[in-house]
């Protein structure tokens, strides 16, 4: 089976830390895996050594079977990121910002399909064409959203998506990664957020220390007993 | 070169939302102007002056006329009567006033000794020739780079620093692109300022439209380059935007201020020039002994130098101008080796500086405009040399009027050699200082490629 993220034997080292110990992991095509751990156990190196932003120590990440470190740029094609807290120019609106960063993805859509992935994630019609710099951090995660979709990406890197987001906006963020998760998208997301990774997710991994010390299927637990699991884990 | 053109695209709506750095730009803009203006303006004073010399040449023998009606003795038309070495502005000298301004434009000579008379200038206020000249190559050596660097310390910090950089970097582009589409939307913002500048400062200066043109132009190139070299080095380095802007404007200290200076002295040191008032007390003392020594010695010493005068009349009267005038030639001819010295000196400081700019691009580019404009030191060297053949020919025009003691009547004005002199450009210079900046160039661009493979661009 060709997995469209996989990890063989990643590994992290810092000067003074060790942030990835070995890790392995697949994820298949429509699957959302949600990586829960405290900050530092090395959920969002996981991301960036995915997104090639740092090299692996030693070990191994692909993207729909590329090796992340041989092809930098090709990788890239196949994936969208979301991070934490979307940042964007300022003094362009959403509209413009979403034009901007779609082109550099190759893609070139019509000036009148462009607001349609604006409103979709959830931005109000009438803030399309206002200034970024005047955006909530929810308007601004939405327009980050907007640009992930319009890439058509076969792959998702979220880190953090959901935070500062309201519930509605976050109950949206779910409907659309299981929309995009039936559509064949793989979704890689880093969260703290135990009930909304019991949610979405169909695989939990819990990290500790740079190590992925245990994976379930969502559907085998509920949202107490992921809980506990996690609280078990992290003491 | 798709991603490119879209990056270089966006560049200018950032840049445009930039309100500070448009300012700023539309304020190196009329600097530049004004550097124009000013290098204009002064060289138009300049050349007004020297046309003003003929109408005073030609008053003096309307004077000397009157003052000796009929024939005379050319002893006393030499004395009395001055005339002008002039030197000539090139049109490129009005956007690089070089040294026009400390060195003076035309000499006025007599038939006495010349070199007291070689270094008499007009009086000029002090304070203003230590400001310097505000001309437009000092805008494009001097304040360009400031405008370079406002516009590029935050290359890419800023975008790391707003936060925007990890989801740039998750696009399919190489940081490489992202920082060229950057740079290179600088450059075509900057070297259209240039360029633009410089064609304006070469029409209002109406330049003759030959290769210096393109020299300019490509000299002025090659140093903002220089530049981005710089920022290219400082970016590669990925600190934060105040780290880049302290690194930058130190550099510009470096090279523009500190290093001129150290070079300055260096050279003043290892090429140490005999003191011109020396020259000036031992010509004054010749020639004053002049009146003292026994004129046969100073006849014969004369007479050695032009035999075909020997058969002159001995001198028996208290005071005859041929003999004066031998005293006076002989004052030149006794320092001839300190003032040879002290001119061999200058070049010779010259040259070394010029070898040795290649440590500081903004000295090469200011002496290569100052090449280009024939406003540097050696075209006033070949204007003194000049002015000296000058003198030459004033003295074999006079000297058989003197010692053939023939009468020096109105018709004889007209006769008399006449100077003129206009810059030259040092073209070779020009083109040395093109090569060394393109090699600054080179390696500035060089290193920076080379430190952003060895470390990769980080999004945070």
């Amino acid at each position: 089976m060709t997995y469209l993220l996989e990890a063989r034997e990643l590994r992290k080292q810092y000067a003074d830390k060790l942030a990835l110990r070995g890790l392995n992991l697949q994820i298949a095509p429509g699957e959302i895996f949600c990586l829960l751990g405290q900050n530092g156990a090395g959920k969002s190196t996981t991301i960036n050594l995915f997104l090639g932003f740092i090299q692996p120590t030693s070990g191994a990440a692909f993207v729909n079977g590329l090796e992340v470190a041989a092809n930098p740029l090709e990788i890239k094609r196949h994936l969208a990121y979301i991070p934490e807290n979307v940042l964007l120019y300022p003094h362009l609106s959403g509209l413009e910002n979403l034009a901007l960063f779609s082109s550099l993805a190759g893609f070139k859509y019509p000036e009148s399909e462009l607001p349609n992935y604006l409103t979709d994630a959830g931005l109000p019609a009438e803030a399309v064409r206002r200034r970024v710099g005047a955006y909530s951090k929810g308007m601004r995660q939405k327009v980050g959203i907007a640009i992930a979709v319009a890439k058509h990406a076969k792959v998702l890197l979220l880190d953090e998506p959901t935070s500062g987001l309201d519930p509605k906006a976050s109950n949206e963020f779910s409907e659309l990664l299981h929309r995009l998760s039936g559509q064949g998208t793989a979704v890689l997301m880093a969260t703290h957020d135990i009930f909304r990774a019991k949610e979405v997710g169909t695989r939990v991994g819990i990290m500790r220390e740079g190590e992925l010390v245990d994976v379930r299927p969502t559907a085998a637990l509920n949202a107490q007993e992921l809980e506990q699991l996690y609280l078990t884990y992290i003491h | 070169m798709r991603v490119f053109s879209i990056l270089f695209a966006a560049e200018w709506r950032h840049f445009r939302a930039a309100k500070g750095l448009v300012l700023l730009c539309g304020l190196l803009l009329a600097t530049g102007l004004y550097g124009i203006y000013y290098g204009t303006t002064e060289i138009a004073r300049q050349r007004q002056q020297l046309a003003a010399l003929p109408e005073l040449t030609r008053r003096n023998v309307e004077e000397m006329k009157a003052k000796f009606p009929g024939p005379a003795d050319a002893g006393d038309i030499g004395y009395y009567h001055s005339t002008f070495a002039v030197h000539h502005p090139d049109a490129w000298a009005a956007l690089s006033l070089g040294l026009r301004d400390v060195n003076p434009s035309y000499v006025k000579l007599r038939l006495l000794g010349l070199q007291n008379q070689l270094y008499a200038t007009d009086n000029t206020n002090p304070l203003k020739l230590l400001s310097g000249n505000f001309d437009l190559a000092f805008v494009l050596v001097y304040l360009l780079p400031l405008l370079i660097i406002a516009l590029s310390f935050n290359l890419l910090s800023s975008e790391r620093e707003e936060g925007i950089l990890p989801l740039l970097l998750a696009q399919p582009i190489r940081p490489a692109t992202v920082i060229g589409a950057k740079l290179a939307f600088r450059v075509a913002v900057v070297l259209g300022l240039v360029w633009l500048l410089s064609v304006v400062g070469m029409l209002w200066a109406g330049v003759p439209l030959d290769g210096r043109v393109l020299s300019w132009l490509a000299l002025s190139t090659l140093y903002c380059l220089f530049w981005f070299g710089v920022v290219l080095v400082v970016t590669a380095l990925q600190r934060t935007s105040a780290v880049n802007a302290v690194a930058l404007l130190g550099v510009w200290l470096l090279l523009v201020v500190l290093v001129p200076s150290l070079l300055s002295l260096g050279v003043a040191a290892a090429r140490p020039l005999p003191q011109g008032i020396e020259l000036t007390i031992k010509q004054r003392e010749e020639i004053h002994g002049g009146w003292d020594r026994p004129k046969a010695e100073t006849m014969n010493r004369f007479f050695a130098l032009y035999p075909q005068f020997r058969d002159t009349a001995t001198i028996r009267e208290r005071f005859v101008w041929r003999w004066y005038y031998a005293f006076q030639h002989l004052g030149d001819l006794a320092v001839a080796p300190q003032a040879a010295a002290y001119a061999t000196g200058l070049q010779a400081r010259h040259n070394l500086a010029e070898s040795l700019n290649l440590l500081s691009p903004a000295i090469n580019a200011q002496t290569s405009f100052n090449a280009l404009a024939g406003s540097d030191l050696p075209t006033h060297l070949a204007f003194q040399r000049s002015a000296t053949r000058y003198h030459d020919a004033l003295r074999a025009f006079y000297y058989p009027f003197l010692f053939r003691k023939v009468a020096f009547t109105h018709t004889d004005y007209g006769q008399k050699p006449r100077h003129s002199f206009t810059s030259q450009p040092e073209l070779a210079t020009a083109r040395r200082g093109l090569l060394k900046l393109l090699l600054s160039v080179a390696a500035v661009f060089g290193l920076g490629l080379v430190l952003l493979r060895v470390r990769p661009v980080l999004p945070r």
